[in-house]
C-alpha cells in the first residue's frame, strides 16, 4: 500500500515518545513530635564518630520500638549513607533507609523494612558538633535518624517526611535545641516549633 | 560565632539570544509573502512583455507549481529545523555544491532587496509627480534619484528592525500583508464587478515571444516548432513569482509550536494568498485594461486595474493611490524578507565554519547576529547606489539565483530520500514503493521541471545568465576564501553564541520571566536532554515559562566574581538547549548559576523563580529515588513558610518518569 499523502512512508519513521509512568503522590505528612518520645531523644557529648552514633541510634530504636534484630536496618541505613549525602548545610543529618528497587508488584519477602507499618525515628542532639566524613566542612549539630516502610506506595510519604524534617530543623531551631539541657526540653522546643 | 559554611548559589547569569524568540505562522507567512506576493506588482508586466497576452496562463501554472515548491521546502524543513538550501544541499551533495547553491541564492537575496525597494520608490515617485499638479505644487521628482534615496531609507529601516529582532520585523511584515490583503479584496471586488457588468474575456493561449525573451535562441525557430520548449521558455519568464520561497525554510527555525503544523498552515496561507492575488490580477488585467492602454501599465498592472475598473473617476484615483501606497509597502517589505532570509542562510554557513566566527557575534542588547545583517544591508545599499534607480538589468538577472537555488534544493531532497531514510515528519506526496525502495515520483517531477526551466533560462535570459554566473562566482569565491581563512581556527561542532547578563541574586531572574507559571528544568549533560524535550513537549507555552538551569559546580567557598564567558562544556549544553527549544518552537530562559551543591542550586533557583514544577533527567551516578530524596531535603531546608507546593519530575531516557508532589 502506498504511504498516505503527507505522512512519512513506513521506512521513514517520525519521532514518537514513550508514555510516562507515574508514581502516586500524597501531600500529607507526619508530625515529628508525634513520633518522638523522650526516650528516643539523646544529647550526645562528646560526639562519637558518625558511624558509631548511627549504630547506637538504630540499636536503641529497634530495642525501644520492638523492631527486632537491628542488623538489617543498620545495613540499609549504611547502604544509604554511601550514596548522596544526607547532611544539610543547616547542620542537620538525616540518616534513613533507602527505597529498595524492586520490580513493580514483586514480593518484599522477609525484609523487615517492607513490613514496617509507620515511620520510626530517633533524635540525637550534638551540642559540640560532629564531623561528617562526606561533608567535611559541615559540622552536624542534630542527627534525625528514621526508618520508613520500604514500599513503593509509601515513597511519596517518605519524601514528604524528608522535606518536613528538613524544613523544621532550620538554623534557628537547631540553635535552640543544642542549648536544651534535657531530652524533654528538646522535645518541647520541637513541639513549639511545629505548632 | 563562626559563620556556618553553606551550600549556596554564588553567581547567577541569564543567557540570552535572539535564537530563542519564536513567531506565529501568521508572521512567518507574512515575512515570506512580503517577497512572494509583491511580485504581483510586476510579474504580470514582465511575463506579458516576454510571452504576450498568453502570460496569465503561465503565471497560473507557475503559481500552481509554487504549491509543489512549498511542499519541497516543507519536506526539507521537516528534516532540518535549521534548514534551507545550504543545509539540505550540504547533507545531500557536500559542502562545495552547498556553497555554490548559496552563492546563487545570496545573489537573489541581495538583488531582491535592492530591486524591490527601488521599485517601491519609483511607484511613489510616479504617484507624487501625478499628485503635485493637483495640489498646485510645481515640483517634479526624478524617479531614479527619488527611488534611490527611498530605497536606501527603506533598507536602513528594515536593517534597524532586524537588528532589534525577528519579532519586531515580522510585526511590520504582518501589518503590510494585512494592508495588501485589504487592498486585494477591494481591487478584486471592483474587478469582479467590472467583469460582471462589462463581461470577461479569457486570455489567448497563443505564445508571442519578443526578441529579448528568447535570448540566445532568438535566431532559432525551435521555440515555435517545439511546443514544450516554448512552454518552458514561457514558464521561465514567469518564475519570478516564486521569489522569496527559500525564506520559508529560514523562518521555520523561528516558528513557534506546534512547529510542523504551523509550517503547513504558513505554506497554505502563502500559496492561497499568492495564487489568488497574482493570478487574479493578471487574468483581470488582460481582460479589463484596454489593449491600447496596456503599454502604459505593463510595469504596474494593478494600477492599470485601479484606473480601469467600473467606478467613478475619483474612485479610480483613490484606488490607484491605495495600490501605489500598498505596493510601496509590500515591496519594501520584500527588503525585510531578503534580510531575514539571507541572515538565516549566512547563519547556517557560519555555524558550519564557512563564515568567520566574527560574523556570529551577537548584538549586546538584542542578541541578533548584527554583523551578518550589516553585511547583507551593506551589499543591498551598494547595489542600490550602483544601479542608480535602473532596475532593468538587475531585475532580469535576479531570476538566476532563484531558479538555481531551487534546482539544487530539489536535487538534494530527492537524493536525501535515498541517503537518509528516517527523520522526516512530512514528505512530498506521490511515492511508489518498488521492492524495498520508495520511489519519490512527486519529488522527482518537481526536480525535473525546475531543472528544465533552469536550463532553458540559461539560454533565454542572457542578462540573468551572464550577471548571475558572475555574481554567484564572486560569492562562491568569497565563501571559499572565508572558509580557508577560517580553517585551523579550532572550530569543531557548532556552538551557539549567547549574551550573558549577570544578576545579583537568583530572584533577579524573575525580570526575564514574563509568564505566570514557571517550570524549572535542570540540565547537565548535553547528550542527556530528554527531560527538557519532554518538558517542552508538555508545556503550555502561553502560560508557562521554562527556566533551564545549568549549575556550574565549584568547590571551596572562595568562588565568586562575574562569569564573563561560557566554558566549552557550558557552550555545548546551551547549544543543545537552544536546539531543543527551537525544535519544539517554545522559548526558554537559560540560566547558569555557580554553586557548590547542585541540589541546593536547583531548590534555591526553583523557589526564587516560583517554579511549580522541577524537572530533572535521571543520572547515571545517582538513582532516581536518591535524587528525589536529596531534592526533598534541600527543598525543605530552603523553603519559606508560604512556599507553594512543587512537583518534582525525574525523567528517564526511555521516557518513564517518577513524579513526587511536595
Amino acid at each position: 500500500m502506498p504511504p498516505k499523502e503527507g505522512k512519512p512512508p513506513r521506512d521513514m519513521p517520525a519521532t514518537k515518545t514513550t508514555p510516562p509512568t507515574k508514581t502516586a503522590s500524597v501531600r500529607k505528612t507526619v508530625r515529628v513530635s508525634s513520633i518522638l518520645s523522650e526516650d528516643l531523644v539523646t544529647i550526645v557529648s562528646p560526639a562519637p564518630e558518625k558511624i558509631v552514633l548511627i549504630e547506637s541510634m538504630v540499636r536503641g530504636l529497634c530495642q525501644k520500638k520492638g523492631l527486632g534484630d537491628p542488623q538489617p536496618f543498620l545495613a540499609k541505613v549504611f547502604e544509604r549513607e554511601k550514596k548522596i549525602s544526607t547532611t544539610l548545610d543547616t547542620g542537620l543529618s538525616l540518616p534513613h533507609n533507602p527505597r529498595t528497587e524492586r520490580e513493580s508488584g514483586a514480593p518484599a519477602g522477609s525484609d523487615p523494612l517492607s513490613i514496617l507499618s509507620n515511620i520510626f525515628a530517633s533524635l540525637a542532639v550534638i551540642p559540640g558538633g560532629m564531623a561528617d566524613p562526606n561533608e567535611k566542612d559541615i559540622p552536624i549539630s542534630v542527627m534525625f535518624l528514621f526508618l520508613s516502610p520500604d514500599r513503593s506506595e509509601f515513597f511519596p510519604m517518605h519524601l514528604q517526611f524528608l522535606r518536613t524534617v528538613a524544613g523544621l530543623f532550620k538554623p534557628a531551631l537547631i540553635a535552640e535545641i543544642v542549648k536544651a539541657a534535657t531530652p524533654a526540653a528538646v522535645l518541647e522546643t520541637i513541639r513549639k516549633a511545629e505548632k | 560565632m563562626a559563620r556556618r559554611p553553606s551550600r549556596r548559589v554564588a553567581e547567577v547569569v541569564v543567557l540570552s539570544t535572539a535564537m530563542l524568540t519564536f513567531i506565529s505562522f501568521w508572521r512567518a507567512a507574512a515575512i515570506v509573502l512580503c517577497d512572494m506576493a509583491s511580485t504581483a506588482w510586476y510579474i504580470g508586466g514582465i511575463a506579458i512583455q516576454a510571452v504576450g497576452p498568453a502570460a496569465p496562463w503561465f503565471i497560473l501554472a507557475v503559481m500552481l507549481f509554487s504549491g509543489c515548491v512549498l511542499a519541497l521546502y516543507m519536506e526539507g524543513s521537516s528534516m532540518f529545523v535549521r534548514g534551507g538550501v545550504y543545509k539540505v544541499v550540504k547533507e545531500a551533495m557536500g559542502g562545495t555544491l552547498a556553497k555554490v547553491s548559496v552563492s546563487a541564492l545570496m545573489f537573489d537575496y541581495v538583488l531582491t532587496g535592492a530591486i524591490s525597494s527601488v521599485s517601491a520608490g519609483q511607484y511613489l515617485a510616479g504617484l507624487l509627480n501625478s499628485i503635485f499638479p493637483h495640489l498646485r505644487i510645481d515640483w517634479h521628482l526624478s524617479p531614479a534619484l527619488f527611488s534611490c534615496f527611498f530605497a536606501v531609507a527603506a533598507v536602513l529601516y528594515f536593517w534597524r528592525q532586524n537588528i532589534i529582532g525577528i519579532e519586531e520585523s515580522s510585526e511590520k511584515a504582518l501589518k503590510i500583508i494585512w494592508a495588501t490583503a485589504g487592498m486585494g479584496v477591494v481591487i478584486l471586488g471592483f474587478c469582479a464587478y467590472t467583469a460582471a457588468t462589462r463581461g470577461f474575456t479569457w486570455p489567448t493561449t497563443e505564445l508571442s515571444f519578443s526578441h529579448e525573451s528568447l535570448g540566445w535562441l532568438s535566431g532559432s525557430d525551435w521555440p515555435r516548432r517545439i511546443g514544450a520548449l516554448g512552454i518552458l521558455i514561457a514558464l521561465g519568464h514567469a518564475f519570478l513569482g516564486m521569489s522569496g520561497v527559500e525564506t520559508l525554510a529560514q523562518v521555520y527555525r523561528e516558528m513557534e509550536a506546534p512547529k510542523l503544523e504551523n509550517l503547513k498552515r504558513a505554506a497554505v496561507i502563502i500559496f492561497l494568498f499568492c495564487f489568488t492575488l497574482t493570478v487574479s490580477v493578471t487574468f483581470f488585467a488582460v481582460s479589463i485594461i484596454p489593449e491600447g492602454e496596456m503599454p502604459k501599465y505593463v510595469d504596474n498592472l494593478i494600477s492599470g486595474l485601479a484606473m480601469h475598473v467600473a467606478a467613478p473617476h475619483w474612485v479610480n484615483l483613490v484606488l490607484q493611490v491605495m495600490v501605489v501606497v500598498v505596493g510601496a509597502a509590500i515591496l519594501t517589505g520584500a527588503v525585510n524578507t531578503a534580510i531575514v532570509g539571507s541572515n538565516g542562510v549566512l547563519n547556517r554557513m557560519a555555524e558550519d565554519g564557512v563564515m568567520p566566527d566574527w560574523f556570529r557575534h551577537l548584538h549586546p542588547r538584542f542578541g541578533t547576529t548584527h554583523r551578518m545583517i550589516n553585511l547583507v544591508v551593506a551589499l543591498q545599499v551598494a547595489t542600490i547606489v550602483l544601479c542608480r534607480g535602473d532596475v532593468y538589468v538587475l531585475g532580469e538577472a535576479y531570476a538566476f539565483g532563484l531558479i538555481w537555488s531551487l534546482v539544487f534544493n530539489a536535487a538534494s531532497i530527492v537524493l536525501l530520500r535515498f541517503k537518509v531514510r528516517s527523520g522526516r515528519e512530512w514528505v512530498v506526496p506521490l511515492n511508489v514503493k518498488v521492492g524495498a525502495v520508495q520511489v519519490p515520483i512527486g519529488l522527482s517531477a518537481i526536480f525535473l521541471i525546475l531543472t528544465s526551466v533552469g536550463l532553458i533560462n540559461l539560454l533565454t535570459k542572457k542578462v540573468a545568465t551572464v550577471f548571475g554566473l558572475a555574481f554567484a562566482a564572486g560569492f562562491f569565491l568569497l565563501f571559499l576564501l572565508a572558509e580557508r581563512f577560517n580553517k585551523g581556527k579550532g572550530r569543531g561542532e557548532h556552538r551557539e553564541k549567547v549574551n550573558l547578563c549577570n544578576e545579583e541574586t537568583v530572584e533577579d531572574v524573575l525580570k526575564h520571566v514574563e509568564k505566570p507559571n514557571r517550570v524549572l528544568v535542570a540540565v547537565r549533560d548535553p547528550n542527556g536532554l530528554h527531560h527538557l524535550a519532554r518538558a517542552l513537549e508538555n508545556l503550555d507555552d502561553d502560560t508557562t515559562q521554562i527556566v533551564v538551569l545549568y549549575c556550574k559546580i565549584q568547590h571551596g567557598m572562595s568562588f565568586g566574581g562575574d562569569i564573563e564567558s561560557l566554558g566549552p562544556e557550558e557552550e555545548h549544553v546551551f547549544t543543545r538547549v537552544v536546539e531543543a527549544a527551537e525544535k519544539a518552537g517554545k522559548s526558554v530562559v537559560p540560566l547558569m548559576v555557580l554553586s557548590n551543591d547542585p541540589f541546593y542550586a536547583i531548590a534555591q533557583s526553583a523557589q526564587a523563580v516560583g517554579a511549580s514544577e522541577v524537572v530533572l533527567g535521571s543520572s547515571g551516578r545517582i538513582n532516581i529515588e536518591n535524587q528525589l530524596e536529596r531534592l526533598a531535603m534541600t527543598w525543605g531546608a530552603l523553603q519559606k513558610a508560604d512556599q507553594a507546593p512543587v512537583t518534582f519530575r525525574v525523567v528517564q531516557k526511555g521516557g518513564a518518569e517518577m513524579v513526587a508532589e511536595l
